[in-house]
């Protein structure tokens, strides 16, 4: 170790509890940092594989916004409106297309029980390609007459698999074949079941909220949505790479506001730092005084004061940055719990790029706080000192 | 070896302008151990930094070696500090976590010479404290802090050592032991200027100034 960080590292552990304080309000920072830009890569990395494994590459839905298809086709927000019988026949007709599934997603009031099902029809294909991740007690429905619940409405009505759910209207009992294990999303709430059993309680047979389209040739996309926009009215298309600039725009606005919040941390961190080694630099005159007089410049105190800041900088980053890796999964699950989409998957991934990026970072920013009290230090007159 | 020339040095102190040193004369001869006595406020401890260029007059020469340190820049002054000049102080001002040995090596970080263990082992035996290079500060005595410091003052191998006051935190035990330490090194070539409060040190030095209202008042 060299003589200046042997002194520098001396320096700080003097006052121990001072010195730990000030790194765990970097390590803090740092961390809080390092989480929202890796869950930017991971957020951005998750849903593309999210919609990738949809296997879908447009949404055909009535005419509207485009954001409420984003919800509906990723967690299942419900759109009163539904689409005509005929443009799924349309689409059936249409050259190009390899599949068209429908999907159905709706507000259904079960008298019997005295409540409203959110009822979410869709291929049950389709359904786990969407959601691989889902942890299923049971089985996926099989038969028209199974369905899967989401964890929530499960827990309500104490139901397992087997259990009959309730009757449609010609008496046909639905039952449980799975129930989803807790995902702390909407999903919990959502009754799943096959499409054409969906269209029947809902007694809109043939009906869709929107219809999943896969084409044959995905470089003939365009050609065929223009097709179709033109031939049928009063629908909408929304291809995958749209629906992912709607999640990603509003998830980058709530990163844009986490960010700002962060960077004032950051802010209020360095002000600490700069309070705790200007304190010490203080307390430390007489010795400063003394070093002088033994032949330090003033350069030698800047660099003892400078190397101070550096080492609290990189020990409260390295800190925070692990701290932040090895909290990501509680970080994950409180994200997941307060925002309104979230993809499947590991939202926060270690990247050492970013990890080295916001090292980097808060290194560039502990120096900054440093100058100041190295600075003062440098300044002071030693006569001064020494007199007390 | 020093010539301090009609030395002024004045400065404010709140709305009241002080004058410290009012034209002292002063010289110290190599090889030469000199007592600076006089009461509190004399004016002893600015003569004392003015000679080890810590201070500049506000008019006079002050001569190193024929060079007039008062005309130096800063950075020159550093050097001079450096190389010539050692310092001790009365409240020793050894850095807390650093042991005996790194507190010796203090000086060495800063003149960038290389901190032999040898040279540091031999500085601690010359002041008695070989067996204390391990320890830090708040284990050490008094005397031994002492010690510790002026083997920190000799270790850039100065010509002139300066000490303020070094055994006026000290028994008489201690200090004997310190001013013997003095004495040893002055007979083996050092030249060592002290201001002392104790009579009895001060008349076994090789000579005594007496400072009174910022003036030499008596040399003997």
């Amino acid at each position: 170790m060299s003589g200046y960080l042997k002194l520098a590292v001396k320096n700080l552990l003097r006052h121990r509890i001072r010195s730990a304080l000030t790194m765990l309000g970097i390590a803090a920072s740092v961390g809080v940092l390092f989480s929202v830009l890796s869950f930017n890569n991971g957020f951005n990395k998750g849903l593309a594989e999210e919609l990738e494994r949809t296997g879908l590459h447009f949404m055909v839905v009535p005419s509207g916004c485009a954001h409420e298809v984003a919800a509906l086709v990723l967690h299942g927000a419900v759109i009163p409106k539904f689409l005509d019988t005929g443009v799924m026949q349309h689409l059936q007709e249409t050259s190009g297309i390899a599949m068209a599934t429908p999907i159905l997603v709706a507000q259904q009031p079960n008298p019997q029980k005295e409540r409203i099902d959110l009822v979410y029809g869709v291929d049950m294909e389709v359904l786990s390609a969407i959601k691989p991740n889902w942890q299923i007690e049971g089985k996926i429905p099989s038969q028209d007459n199974e369905i899967l619940l989401g964890h929530e409405v499960a827990k309500h009505e104490d139901l397992k698999p087997g259990d009959v759910f309730m009757e449609t209207a010609d008496g046909m009992p639905l039952i449980i074949a799975g129930i989803v294990g807790l995902t702390g999303s909407q999903d919990d709430a959502f009754v799943y079941l096959p499409i054409q059993t969906a269209q029947k309680i809902l007694e809109r047979p043939g009906a869709a909220t929107a219809i999943g389209v896969k084409v044959s040739v995905p470089e003939r996309m365009n050609e065929i949505t223009d097709a179709l926009t033109s031939a049928v009215p009063g629908i909408q298309i929304v291809t995958m790479g749209q629906v992912m600039n709607s999640i990603s725009n509003l998830a980058a606005s709530a990163r844009a506001l986490s960010l700002a919040i962060v960077l004032i941390a950051v802010l209020i961190s360095a002000v600490g730092v700069m309070n705790s080694i200007l304190m010490s630099v203080f307390e430390r005159s007489q010795e400063i005084g003394m070093m002088r007089a033994v032949g330090a410049s003033r350069r030698d105190v800047f660099r003892i004061i400078l190397e101070e800041t550096t080492i609290l900088s990189l020990t409260g980053g390295v800190f925070g940055i692990a701290i932040a890796t090895l909290g990501s999964k509680l970080i994950e699950a409180f994200v997941r719990s307060v925002m309104p989409f979230v993809p499947t998957g590991s939202l926060i991934s270690f990247d050492p790029f970013l990890a080295l990026g916001s090292m980097l970072f808060i290194m560039v920013i502990g120096l900054f706080a440093g100058i100041y009290p190295a600075c003062k230090a440098s300044k002071i007159n030693p006569v001064e000192a020494i007199k007390g | 070896m020093i010539g301090l020339r009609k030395i002024e040095k004045s400065y404010r102190r709140g709305a009241e302008d002080v004058r410290a040193l009012r034209g002292v004369d002063l010289s110290v001869d190599k090889e030469e151990l000199l007592a600076i006595t006089g009461p509190s406020g004399a004016g002893k401890t600015t003569l004392l930094h003015i000679l080890g260029c810590l201070d500049q007059p506000t008019s006079g020469e002050v001569l190193i070696d024929g060079v007039d340190a008062s005309r130096l820049p800063e950075a020159e002054l550093v050097k001079l500090r450096r190389d010539k000049i050692g310092f001790v102080f009365q409240q020793f001002y050894l850095i807390p976590g650093l042991s005996v040995y790194d507190n010796i090596a203090l000086p060495l970080l800063f003149s960038k010479k290389p901190a032999s263990p040898e040279k540091i082992i031999h500085l601690a035996k010359r002041v008695g404290l070989e067996h204390r290079l391990e320890h830090v500060p708040s284990q050490l005595s008094g005397g031994e802090m002492q010690r510790t410091a002026i083997a920190r003052g000799l270790v850039n191998e100065p010509e002139i050592l300066l000490a303020d006051e070094p055994t006026g935190n000290l028994d008489s035990d201690n200090s004997e032991k310190i001013f013997e330490i003095l004495r040893s090194l002055r007979r083996n070539g050092l030249t060592i200027v002290m201001i002392t409060h104790n009579p009895e040190l001060a008349t076994r030095a090789d000579r005594t100034v007496r400072i009174k209202d910022g003036l030499v008042h008596t040399e003997s």
